[in-house]
């Protein structure tokens, strides 16, 4: 879309937001009664659902079992309604397939799968709404599932987009300005250890510029964890304040 | 059980779990409903394309159902295609909705033999514990009543469709189908909104769908254990109750969301 401006002079973006403000974050855990664990996640107008059953016995053939940690199966798909357009193959297309290797990767990553050895952990991510930043919604929501399931992780993982235009890098790009042109990068980090564990960019970016870009992202990602952490010890406390009645 | 006039959560054999309707919460879709009996937790989303009507019924619309249950719901459903009760469930809102005229196609033709709506209407479960069609029924309804379409005319001189989406309209509901399920057990007892492990140990599964002026518009009761006339009649005088509580929910809900915009 030729002619939009990203960046305005005096330092706003197309929603009004400033370079490195992120978008609203609202987080439910514990909302599924069927699922071991389940989360809802909203950033902005991205609206995202993790659901996690596990760990349990390996379906399917017993060659996919590892013997020593356990398996991680992913699904990333997109409700027909979530975008614009309506989406005629929710999943099993290319995209879909390339997020659910994704997210598997970054919580193989993250989860000590070696406690659970011969075992399948599933995790289930559907996009409800989409505006720009499915794949950190969808990390994010994945997160706070597997905390309300008890599976033990390193740390949380978070993830957030960043984009570059005029010189100033913007943190958490909503569809318009992904789709406008300029560049978009994906992290997943693990805060407290500083350590990634998943980097995308798929566009043209001069190398000086990447180390402001990463630095955003990784601030923004930061920010994420702190509003991650609070949700996690909001739903604690009500769960314990229910179960002392 | 049955005995004790009781059952496993407390309810006793013909109450219904706690209903809860939210509207339009999605913003991508021109009408969204989520619907919550108990766990039970299910998701509409309208989306309205435009095409060309078919040439046996030049000045109708179409509406397409579809409901999805997939793995993320239940620990039963595996990842892969529709499996039978999805497939099952959508041919019966499908029927529903041909018998009871919800929407009457022709409102959907904007012009004859040239331009129609298409109202796929997706139906996902988010959440399973039994009673699967009444809870498809009732957001299927509210998202058809919260639904907007777009004006759309043909320009004469280019023939190709303007769309104004300023001006948006609801669609015209004419009839509000409700559905209700009964698990039978023998004939003596039978229960309401059965929870996903009453469903597995009940004999038979009966629904019925009632629309407001208290006609029948479908009746589905695929095989199992038999039913006497009289212990059917009282089911069908049920859902008709039910009927009028769900109405009244519904408008409760639009007029508060009405109110708040």
């Amino acid at each position: 879309m030729a002619g939009l401006e990203l960046l305005s002079d005096q330092g706003y973006r197309l929603d009004g937001r400033k370079a490195s403000e992120l978008r609203k974050v609202q987080a439910r855990m514990g909302v599924f009664g069927q699922a071991d664990g389940s989360a809802y996640m909203e950033q902005g107008n991205t609206k995202a659902l993790a659901v996690v059953y596990g760990p349990h016995e390996v379906r399917g053939s017993r060659s996919k079992s590892l013997h020593d940690r356990a398996v991680i199966n992913c699904q990333y798909s997109m409700a027909t309604f979530s975008t614009a357009e309506r989406k005629r193959r929710p999943h099993g297309d290319r995209k879909s397939s390339e997020m659910s290797l994704h997210l598997k990767q970054t919580f193989e990553a993250a989860v000590l799968t070696q406690l659970y050895p011969r075992s399948q952990i599933d995790i289930y991510v559907k996009i409800l709404q989409s505006d720009g930043g499915n794949y950190s919604a969808c990390v994010n929501a994945a997160t706070l599932a597997l905390v309300d399931a008890g599976i033990p992780m390193r740390d949380y993982v978070c993830a957030c987009t960043a984009g570059f235009a005029e010189g100033t890098a913007l943190a958490d790009l909503c569809h318009a300005e992904e789709t406008g042109g300029g560049t978009a990068l994906s992290l997943a980090l693990l805060p407290r250890s500083q350590s990634i564990a998943l980097v995308q960019m798929d566009a043209r970016l001069h190398q000086d510029h990447l180390d402001t870009l990463m630095e955003a992202a990784m601030e923004a990602c930061k920010g994420l964890s702190k509003v991650l952490d609070s949700v996690v010890r909001q739903h604690l406390q009500e769960v314990s304040v229910l179960s002392r009645d | 059980m049955a005995k004790e006039n009781c059952r496993p959560d407390g309810r006793e054999l013909g109450e219904f779990r706690p209903t809860t309707l939210n509207i339009g919460s999605i913003n991508t879709a021109e009408g969204s409903a989520l619907v919550k009996i108990g766990n039970t937790t299910v998701i509409c989303g309208i989306k309205a394309e435009l095409a060309l009507p078919s040439s046996d019924a030049p000045d109708k619309g179409y509406i397409v159902p579809n409901v999805d249950l997939p793995p993320l719901c239940s620990s039963r459903f595996r990842p892969g295609p529709p499996g039978e009760q999805a497939q099952t469930a959508s041919q019966f809102i499908a029927d529903v909705i041909d018998s009871s005229n919800i929407i009457k196609k022709e409102d959907l033709c904007i012009e004859k033999s040239k331009l129609c709506w298409v109202l796929y209407c997706d139906i996902m479960c988010l959440d399973y514990d039994g009673n699967l069609l009444d809870a498809c029924i009732i957001t299927l309804l509210a998202a058809l009543k919260n639904a907007q379409l777009p004006k759309v005319t043909i320009n004469k001189e280019t023939d190709l469709a303007e769309v104004e989406l300023q001006h948006k309209r609801h669609l015209q509901i004419r009839c509000h189908p409700v559905a209700s399920s009964f698990a039978v057990f023998d004939d003596t007892v039978i229960i309401v909104d059965p929870t996903a492990e009453e469903e597995s140990l009940c004999r038979a599964l009966l629904t019925a769908v009632t629309d407001e002026d208290d006609q029948l518009c479908a009746l589905h009761k695929p095989g199992g254990i038999s039913l006497s006339a009289e212990k059917l009649q009282d089911c069908i005088s049920r859902a008709v109750t039910r009927n009028r509580e769900i109405s009244k929910l519904i408008d409760k809900v639009i007029q508060s969301t009405e109110m708040s915009k």
